[in-house]
């Protein structure tokens, strides 16, 4: 097959659907979150990076311009889509944190597949919603050190579950061999067929 | 499947996707602007109304769903009710203190969750979600393999689920097979994600390969299911407008909040 480098149908289906699996398992466990949120002790930003996982995952197995903003506003709306709830906080949420995911991966050219990339991209998508969260939140009424956890908890989040997480999941999808036909393949790269 | 929680439907039915969701956008930026917890709770009680009354949806399904907004929305902000920064102490435990301040703020926060999500509702409850990716070509001309690959994608969403049921059955049955260490915590969780993924990613690649070779990536096309813009998108605009201007007028007037400032 000839080398493309726009994305395709069957690259979009697979980012969309990669959101989609991760929306399903947030959706089953949604619980979770709701669980954690009563002690106001922000434990629920520890699961934060579930969030933006799907970006990071779809950008790996795709690595091409614009499928980390793709995978964000998939998994965004998947929440209305799997459990029918439509909040328009969380597709605009989505979208920012998949720009600033889009942002780091425009950086490194969408080449690189380390591990840093993807704690890279976690920690800036932990950090591009932050503005958003004072005014939406009145953050900067809250006690300092209620505000340091949160945030440390969030950024801790981006980088472990977001970062670390979808780079594991990453490593274990290549060894079951899906990912041989998919994406963009670079010459030099250790992914050929 | 819409049609079965629903007694009857309303103009919002007929009124275009896009203007629905750029309403709750605007929507959005609005109530970050809004520092007046009357008026909050006055835009509160008039989009719970027009739930109520525009949805047309049974009221059996509504309480549900109402109870669980309120309780998902009281919860969300308890952390600023817990530790917000105030002067009038009403409640001291140990770590948590909870201010007169905070209290109102907290409540404030929670009320901004339940609009949106009372709006969202009456969103989500007369949209056909085929139709926003329909409106999105035919309005906006996004390029048809986006609202393909996404709409493709939604039809595969009871099949991840009923796989990762039948993953979970498969576990129980051989129970007594494997080691607990590979079916619970992280390695379980870890196994799971990526025998979802990996069925799913095998799928849509030979889905979009033949969406492909039927030309649903590029080229014109035209369509059987049409939307348009109509009359119906002009009233829905009217009224929540409406629905805002008189939160903001009234809300200076009917004050159950004493502070007129959530700050």
């Amino acid at each position: 097959m000839a080398q493309r480098n726009g994305l395709t149908l069957t690259d979009i289906l697979i980012t969309v659907v990669i959101a989609l699996v991760f929306a399903v398992i947030y959706s089953l466990w949604d619980g979770i979150y709701t669980i954690l949120q009563p002690f106001g002790l922000h434990l629920n930003e520890l699961v934060y990076g579930m969030w933006f996982i799907a970006a990071i995952v779809a950008y790996l197995v795709i690595r091409k311009p614009g499928v980390a903003l793709i995978a964000e506003f998939a998994a965004a709306s998947g929440e209305t889509i799997v459990l029918l709830q439509f909040d328009i906080s969380l597709i605009m949420y989505g979208l920012i944190q998949g720009l600033a995911c889009e942002l780091i991966f425009m950086f490194f050219r969408y080449k690189s597949t380390s591990l840093m990339v993807a704690v890279l991209a976690g920690i800036a998508a932990a950090l591009s919603t932050l503005p958003l969260d004072w005014y939406y939140g009145y953050l900067g009424m809250l006690e300092t050190w209620n505000l340091v956890l949160m945030f440390s908890f969030r950024i801790l989040s981006g980088a472990l579950v977001a970062g670390w997480l979808g780079h594991l999941l990453y490593k274990a999808l290549k060894e079951t061999g899906v990912l041989k036909f998919v994406g963009q393949r670079h010459g030099n790269s250790h992914e050929g067929l | 499947m819409l049609n079965a929680v629903k007694n009857y439907s309303t103009f919002i039915d007929r009124a275009n996707p896009l203007t629905k969701i750029l309403l709750a956008a605007i929507l959005f930026v609005t109530v970050i602007f809004i520092h007046n917890p009357n008026v909050l709770f006055l835009l509160t009680i008039i989009m719970l109304i027009m739930l109520l009354f525009l949805s047309g949806v049974k009221i059996k399904y509504l309480a549900i769903l109402l109870i669980f907004i309120f309780i998902s929305g009281s919860i969300a902000s308890l952390y600023m009710i817990f530790y917000g920064e105030g002067t009038q102490t009403l409640f001291r435990y140990g770590i948590i203190h909870i201010t007169e301040e905070s209290f109102v703020r907290g409540i404030h926060i929670s009320m901004r969750g339940v609009i949106l999500s009372l709006f969202g509702a009456l969103v989500i409850f007369t949209t056909k979600i085929t139709d926003v990716f329909y409106a999105l070509m035919i309005q906006l001309k996004i390029k048809p393999k986006y609202a393909y690959s996404f709409m493709a994608a939604i039809r595969m969403v009871p099949i991840i689920i009923a796989e990762y049921f039948q993953l979970r059955q498969a576990r129980k049955v051989r129970k007594a097979l494997i080691h607990k260490k590979y079916i619970s915590g992280f390695r379980g969780l870890k196994s799971t994600i990526v025998t979802l993924l990996s069925q799913s990613i095998r799928r849509a690649y030979r889905l979009g390969i033949a969406m492909e070779s039927k030309g649903f990536s590029d080229g014109v096309r035209t369509y059987y299911h049409k939307t348009s813009f109509s009359k119906y998108d002009l009233y829905l605009i009217a009224l929540v407008g409406a629905a805002v201007f008189a939160a903001l007028q009234f809300g200076t007037v009917i004050s159950p909040f004493t502070s007129t400032d959530a700050r």
